[in-house]
C-alpha cells in the first residue's frame, strides 16, 4: 500500500539531493577553472556526485529507522540525505571543516553519522561486510533492526560483496543489498566486465531473493525495498535488489567522459526519476503548488547548510594526531611516536605543491 | 629562409568544445631551440578538462614558446613558432 | 631482447622532455612492440588510459587483447597475472590505488611474492604490478597512502619508485625485462597530469631509444658535505627544494633518491653518511616500522662510528586525514625538511 506521505517525503529528499549535488558542482569548481586542479578550491580531492541516483536512496531509506544501519559507497550523498544524516555537519565535512561529521578527517567519501547509523567508504564493496556485521549484531541482540548495504554495479564482481551475500544468507541475517546500476564503472560498461547483465541474478547463487528494478522509478524501488526490509525485520533473511539509475555527472568531478558516447549521456539526462515521482504525486492529488513548496523548502535547506558549512573553521593542525585510538596508548606522547615527531614540530608545514 | 610557422591553439581545439574560449597549458615537452620532427608532440593543453596534444606542424626548430606552462590562453592564441628545417 | 640497451647513469641531454606518465607509457609501448608476451590489465586502463594516465594511447596501438579492462576483482586479476607470468608471459597488472591492495593482498604476497621461493626456484613470476601512490591532494585515508614500507617489507618482490621521467622510463624497461615480480609505484603528484600539477623536477629529458636503469642503484641528486638527506618519490623534489634554500644559508645538503627499495643501495647511503656524519631520512609512508627506520638501521650497522646525528621525517603514524590543514600537517613539507636539516647541522 503506497503512502502519499511517504511519497512526499521521498520527493523532498530526492529534490534536496539533486539540488545539493548541483550546488556542490558550483562550490567544487571554485578555484578550479579554467585550469582544473583537483587539490585547489574550497572542496579539494575527488568528488563523486550522485545526480541520477536519487530514487534508490529515497525509495529504500524511507523504510528505515534511525537504529537501522546503512553503509554506502563512494557516491553517498543521496543515500545520506535519505537516511537523515545531519546535513549541516555532512556539508562541513565535505568542505573539510572542524565541525564536520568526522572533524575534517574523512571527506565526502567517508561520512560517519552514528546518530542514524550511517557510514560510507571509498573502496568498492567495502561497506558490505560491515552491513552484514550490523545485521549480525541486531540478530544476536534480538532487536528488529536491519542493515542495508548500498553499492554500485561495478562492485558486484568484488569478493567482499559475494562473500557478504553468502555470509548473510547462511545466517539468515536481516540485511538488504542494494546495487545501484548506473551502467558505468568509471569508464567500464557493464558488459565488458560481467556476462550477467541482471545483477540481481547474483542472488540465485546464494539462495536469496533477488529483484531487479529496470526503470529508474522511485515508486518501484519503494515497493521492492519495502518488501525486502520487512522480510529482514521479520527474521526471514537477506535480499538483493538491483536498481537501474543514471550517472548524470561523470564518475567524479573533472571526468571528461571521453569514453562515453554522447547519446548515452543524453539518455541518462532524459530519464529523470524526480520528474516521474512528481507525476505520481500529481496522480495522487498533490498539487503543483505543493510540489513547488517542497522544492523551495529543499533549495532553502541546501543553501542554508552550504552557507553554514563555509563559515565553519578549519581544523587545527594538531587535531591530526587525535582519534587514532579511542584509548590512546599512554606512552604514545612520550616515546617518539605520532605527536612527538610530528613534521609540524620542525617548522611550518608544506603540502603546498 | 622561410618564415617560422605559427602553432595556433585553434588548430588543436576539440570539436565538441566550440563554445569554449579558454584553455590551459598543462605541459611543454620542448624548449625554445629544440629540434622537432613533424607531428612530434610539443605541448599538452587542456580545454574543458580534456587533454589535447599539440603537435609540430612541420619539422624544424622551436624558435618561440609564447604561453607559459600553467598559464591560461584564449582560443586562437599562438602557442609556439617553429622554424622549418628545410 | 632484439635491441641493445644502454644504461644511463644520468639523464642525457635531449631536445625532448616528457612527463613521468608519458615516459612510463613509452617504455611499456616499446616492450609491447618487442615482446608479444607483454600485456597490460587493470581497471580503466583501456578507453580511459589509466586514471593517472599510466596507459594513455596503448589501447589504440595494441587493442583490447593486450590492453585489458578487467572487472573490479583485484584478487582475480592480480592472481591471474601471477598465473600468466608463471606460464611464461610478462603481464603488467595495475592496482589503481595502492590503498586497494587490501582486497587482493593474498595474491600479492602469498602467490606473486613467494612462489619463486616456495617452488625452490622452479617457477618464476616475471610480472609488473603498477600502482599509484601518494597524497597531497586531499583524498583522505583510503586514497593517499604510499605503503612503500609494506611492500618492501615482504620478501620476494622488487620495489621501485621513480621520481623523474628519465627514471620512470628506465625503471619500467628494467621492470618488464626482470624475471621477478616488480612492484612499480608511481606517485600521482609526479605524473605530470594537467589536473594535478607536478612540482618542478619530475619532467626531464628522456631519450627516444630504450634504456634500462639497474635496480639497486640510488641516485645522488645533489652532492653535499654537511648533511645527508635520503628520500624517494615526491619527497626527492621537496628535499631538492629544501637543499636550495639551505644552500643560501651555507648548509650543503646531499640529497639521495633511493629509486629502488628492493634491492636497496645501502652503499651509496653509507658512503654519504661517512662523509657528512649526519643523516635525515624523509618518507611519505608511516614512520614506525618503515623505510625511515630501515635506512637508519642500515646506517647504524654500516657506519655507526661516523654517525653523529640522525633524524627522520615521515607520516607520524596517523591515517592520512582529508582536510587540507590536517594533511599538510602530517605530510613532511619542504620547510619541515629544511628545518630538520638545520637542526642536524647545529
Amino acid at each position: 500500500m503506497v503512502s502519499v506521505t511517504d511519497l512526499r517525503t521521498m520527493y523532498e529528499q530526492m529534490v534536496t539531493a539533486r539540488h545539493y549535488e548541483e550546488r556542490l558542482v558550483d562550490e567544487y569548481l571554485v578555484g578550479k577553472q579554467p585550469a582544473f586542479d583537483i587539490s585547489a578550491g574550497p572542496i579539494p580531492g575527488e568528488l563523486h556526485l550522485a545526480a541520477g541516483h536519487e530514487a534508490s536512496g529515497a525509495g529504500v531509506c524511507i523504510h528505515l529507522r534511525d537504529d537501522d544501519t546503512v553503509t554506502a559507497p563512494h557516491r553517498p550523498h543521496h543515500i545520506a540525505i535519505a537516511k537523515g544524516v545531519d546535513l549541516k555537519r555532512m556539508t562541513a565535512e565535505i568542505f573539510g571543516r572542524k565541525t564536520g561529521l568526522c572533524r575534517g578527517k574523512g571527506g565526502h567519501m567517508h561520512l560517519f553519522d552514528p546518530d542514524v547509523n550511517f557510514a560510507c567508504s571509498g573502496i568498492i564493496a567495502q561497506g558490505c561486510p560491515p552491513a552484514v556485521g550490523a545485521a549480525m549484531a541486531a540478530k544476536k541482540r534480538n532487536t528488529d533492526a536491519v542493515a542495508v548495504a548500498f553499492l554500485g554495479e561495478g562492485a558486484i564482481d568484488q569478493g567482499g560483496f559475494l562473500e557478504s551475500l553468502n555470509l548473510a544468507a547462511v545466517h539468515d541475517l536481516p540485511v538488504v543489498f542494494v546495487v545501484e546500476d548506473n551502467d558505468w564503472a568509471i569508464s567500464m560498461p557493464k558488459d565488458r566486465v560481467t556476462d550477467v547483465q541482471n545483477g540481481a541474478q547474483r542472488a540465485d547463487g546464494f539462495d536469496m531473493p533477488g529483484v531487479r528494478i529496470d526503470s529508474d522509478d522511485a515508486m518501484a524501488v519503494y515497493e521492492a525495498a519495502g518488501e525486502a526490509v520487512m522480510r529482514a525485520r521479520d527474521g526471514n533473511g537477506p535480499t538483493l535488489i538491483e536498481v537501474q539509475v543514471h550517472r548524470r555527472m561523470g564518475h567524479f568531478m573533472g571526468d571528461a567522459e571521453g569514453y562515453r558516447p554522447e547519446a548515452d549521456i543524453d539518455r541518462a539526462k532524459q530519464r529523470d526519476s524526480i520528474e516521474r515521482l512528481a507525476e505520481d504525486l500529481r496522480s495522487h492529488g498533490v498539487t503543483d503548488d505543493e510540489l513547488d513548496e517542497i522544492r523551495e523548502r529543499a533549495h532553502e535547506r541546501v543553501e542554508e547548510v552550504i552557507s553554514w558549512a563555509k563559515e565553519q573553521p578549519e581544523p587545527d593542525p594538531e587535531e591530526a594526531y587525535e582519534n587514532v585510538f579511542t584509548n590512546p596508548p599512554a606512552q604514545a606522547a612520550t616515546d617518539g611516536g605520532a605527536a612527538a615527531d610530528a613534521p609540524g614540530d620542525a617548522g611550518e608545514t608544506g603540502g603546498d605543491n | 629562409m622561410t618564415d617560422a610557422v605559427d602553432v595556433n591553439s585553434a588548430d588543436s581545439w576539440p570539436d565538441d568544445a566550440d563554445d569554449v574560449a579558454e584553455g590551459y597549458l598543462a605541459n611543454w615537452f620542448v624548449r625554445e631551440g629544440s629540434a622537432v620532427d613533424e607531428g612530434e608532440t610539443l605541448c599538452e593543453i587542456q580545454v574543458e578538462k580534456v587533454s589535447i596534444d599539440v603537435t609540430a606542424p612541420t619539422a624544424g626548430t622551436v624558435t618561440e614558446t609564447l604561453v607559459g606552462e600553467g598559464d591560461d590562453f584564449a582560443r586562437g592564441d599562438v602557442l609556439a613558432r617553429v622554424q622549418p628545417s628545410a | 631482447m632484439a635491441t641493445e640497451s644502454r644504461d644511463y647513469t644520468e639523464a642525457t641531454e635531449t631536445d625532448r622532455e616528457l612527463t613521468m606518465s608519458r615516459a612510463m607509457v613509452e617504455a611499456i609501448a616499446w616492450e609491447m612492440r618487442e615482446n608479444e608476451e607483454v600485456f597490460y590489465m587493470g581497471e580503466d586502463v583501456a578507453d580511459y588510459g589509466g586514471i593517472f594516465s599510466s596507459t594513455t594511447g596503448l589501447l589504440d596501438e595494441f587493442g583490447r587483447d593486450r590492453v585489458m579492462d578487467v572487472p573490479i576483482s583485484e584478487t582475480a586479476y592480480l592472481g591471474a597475472a601471477v598465473g600468466a607470468a608463471q606460464a611464461g608471459m610478462r603481464p603488467i597488472a595495475e592496482l589503481m590505488f595502492v590503498d586497494f591492495f587490501g582486497v587482493a593482498m593474498d595474491q600479492i604476497y602469498n602467490n606473486m611474492a613467494k612462489n619463486t621461493y616456495m617452488s625452490g626456484g622452479s617457477f618464476s613470476v616475471p610480472m609488473v604490478l603498477t600502482t599509484a601512490v601518494g597524497g597531497t591532494y586531499n583524498d583522505a585515508g583510503q586514497h593517499s597512502q604510499t605503503l612503500y614500507g609494506t611492500f618492501a617489507h615482504l620478501p620476494g618482490m622488487k620495489v621501485v619508485v621513480p621520481s623523474t621521467a628519465y627514471d620512470a622510463k628506465g625503471l619500467m624497461h628494467s621492470a618488464i625485462r626482470d624475471d621477478d615480480p616488480v612492484v612499480y609505484m608511481f606517485h600521482k603528484r609526479l605524473m605530470g597530469l594537467g589536473w594535478m600539477p607536478s612540482p618542478p623536477g619530475p619532467k626531464t629529458g628522456v631519450p627516444k631509444e630504450d634504456y634500462t636503469i639497474p635496480f639497486g642503484e640510488a641516485d645522488v641528486k645533489r652532492p653535499g658535505d654537511d648533511v645527508t638527506v635520503v628520500t624517494l618519490g615526491l619527497h626527492v623534489h621537496r628535499a631538492m627544494e629544501a637543499a636550495e634554500q639551505l644552500d643560501d644559508d651555507g648548509i650543503d645538503a646531499e640529497v639521495i633518491d633511493l629509486r629502488t627499495l628492493v634491492p636497496l643501495d645501502t652503499e651509496t647511503v653509507l658512503d654519504s653518511v661517512r662523509k657528512t656524519g649526519k643523516l635525515l631520512v624523509v618518507d611519505e609512508d608511516y614512520q614506525s616500522f618503515g623505510v625511515t627506520g630501515e635506512i637508519v638501521a642500515r646506517a647504524a650497522e654500516g657506519a655507526l662510528d661516523d654517525l653523529s646525528a640522525v633524524k627522520r621525517l615521515a607520516i607520524p603514524d596517523v591515517p592520512i586525514p582529508y582536510a587540507r590543514s590536517l594533511e599538510d600537517e602530517v605530510n613532511p613539507g619542504t620547510d619541515d625538511i629544511a628545518a630538520a636539516v638545520r637542526e642536524l647541522h647545529e
